[in-house]
């Protein structure tokens, strides 16, 4: 558990978790950023932030790479966010403006990359299919239009929904029952 | 709307919030149904997003630029110093904080220009690159809060909510951190604690005697000060009271991961709160340490 003794303040474990996860905080970072000065940026607040919160990292609740995962994940999207703000004037109140949720003990969602797997297999079809075109292939909205040629409602709506399925698939798994059952 | 349906609508708003696709009038009513306490988003969508992101992106083909990655290792040194310099920096800005309170009876506001003086030190490039980044989070998320044209927000339905989550948190929290209150001149017959758990990101205010606002034209905003995120304070969330008499329990909305408190202050600000507080109606202040 490297990221317990980054929590301690172990300098070396923190140059492994820059090893073992930094392959990982680009990949995300890329999904959402294009500029590669911005990218470095944002890999390096995203360990800035992994050092200062692993003293939160509770692995009951998240597995390591799902947390740091997460990290980077906000730190890109902040700044994505940022950028489409960027060409307006004066700043949109309505938009680019959400907060992150809160963390939550409740929200326990130590699934590994097996549970994951299997969570995605109980899927509908063409949900499987979408979740794979942006989560794997990275594909905005608007590609995934284009490439499946269903409209736009359609594929935000699996996308939502899906999401909501597969975190209640994993609740189910972290519970010890099968992803499927009710 | 039914609670079941309103319920089942803000769970798949908050799902299109973290995959970043909703529409402005999406927006609009997630902000809506995120101010009804009983819409309370956890973590979970978005770990569940970050567990397939790390599914999907962690391959072993995957390289860091070499000069990325010894810019990271270069940089521990450099982020270890500066959160050590961040653990000293609280004190004294409380300190000034409290100067700024108490040096003249007359003045209860605190200058923008002390808290600025006070932020402007030197900071490592890191986190001065941090720094950006949470600031325009921070502006972004009080922007956030809007007018209240359903109630949603009134502290009446939240009250009752919001007292049962504090017994619960006080009751389960680990790491509770309790602090009192205290009510700057114009408002010292106020009295509070408040209680905050960095394990759950969860934390209530109990504040009696503050007297009402009226959210059209005025509004009670928190700041957190968490120098382990920023030197800047942190938001907290906007919120109203709406009878100066009793205790009004007041749930924390800070959108942002807060670590170590040092300080909770509540000031008043425009309706619909402020992107950064001028501080120029300073409320109450709570130190922890």
């Amino acid at each position: 558990m490297v990221l317990l003794r980054v929590a301690q303040g172990d300098e070396r474990a923190m140059e492994q978790c820059i090893t073992k996860f930094g392959p990982l905080v680009w990949s995300i970072a890329k999904r959402h950023v294009q500029d590669h000065s911005a990218l470095e940026d944002i890999v390096q607040e995203a360990f800035t932030d992994l050092w200062k919160s692993a003293k939160r990292y509770n692995p009951a609740i998240a597995t390591e790479s799902t947390f740091v995962g997460l990290l980077a994940r906000r730190r890109a999207i902040d700044f994505a966010r940022k950028e489409s703000r960027r060409p307006q004037l004066e700043p949109l109140p309505d938009a680019n403006s959400l907060p992150h949720a809160s963390i939550e003990s409740s929200a326990t969602l130590r699934c590994e990359s097996e549970d994951v797997r299997a969570a995605l297999k109980e899927l509908p079809e063409e949900t499987q299919q979408i979740f794979s075109l942006h989560f794997d292939e990275g594909m905005t909205h608007p590609e995934i239009v284009e490439k499946t040629g269903l409209p736009l409602g359609t594929v935000k709506t699996r996308l939502r929904r899906g999401l909501i399925d597969l975190r209640n698939k994993f609740r189910r798994l972290d519970s010890g029952q099968s992803p499927s059952n009710p | 709307m039914k609670n079941q349906d309103t319920s089942d609508r803000f769970e798949e708003l908050e799902a299109g919030r973290i995959l970043g696709d909703l529409v402005p009038s999406e927006i609009q009513d997630w902000k809506m149904l995120s101010a009804n306490p009983s819409n309370q988003a956890d973590l979970s969508l978005e770990l569940a997003a970050a567990a397939l992101d790390a599914e999907f992106l962690t391959s072993e083909d995957t390289v860091l630029p070499e000069e990325l990655l010894k810019k990271l290792h270069n940089g521990i040194s450099e982020f270890v110093k500066a959160e050590n310099e961040d653990t000293v920096l609280p004190e004294e800005l409380l300190k000034k904080f409290h100067n700024g309170i108490s040096e003249s009876e007359n003045d209860v506001i605190v200058r923008p220009t002390r808290w600025q003086g006070l932020l402007a030190s030197s900071k490592t490039a890191w986190s001065i690159a941090a720094l950006f980044a949470v600031l325009f989070v921070a502006k972004s998320f009080v922007e956030k809060t809007p007018a209240d044209p359903g109630g949603l927000m009134a502290t009446a339905p939240e009250k009752a909510s919001s007292s049962e989550a504090r017994k619960i948190l006080i009751s389960k929290a680990g790491d509770l951190i309790q602090s009192e209150f205290g009510g700057t001149e114009n408002y010292n017959q106020m009295s509070g604690t408040v209680v905050w758990s960095d394990a759950l990101q969860e934390g209530y205010m109990s504040l009696t005697n503050l007297p009402a606002n009226d959210p059209g034209a005025k509004q009670y905003q928190l700041w957190i000060v968490d120098p382990g995120r920023d030197e800047k304070p942190v938001d907290g969330g906007v919120f109203d009271i709406s009878t100066s008499d009793g205790t009004a329990i007041i749930p924390i909305r800070n959108p942002l991961m807060v670590t170590n408190p040092k300080a909770f202050v509540i000031t008043l600000e425009q309706s619909g709160g402020v992107v950064v507080s001028k501080q120029e109606i300073v409320v109450a202040l709570a130190k922890t340490s």
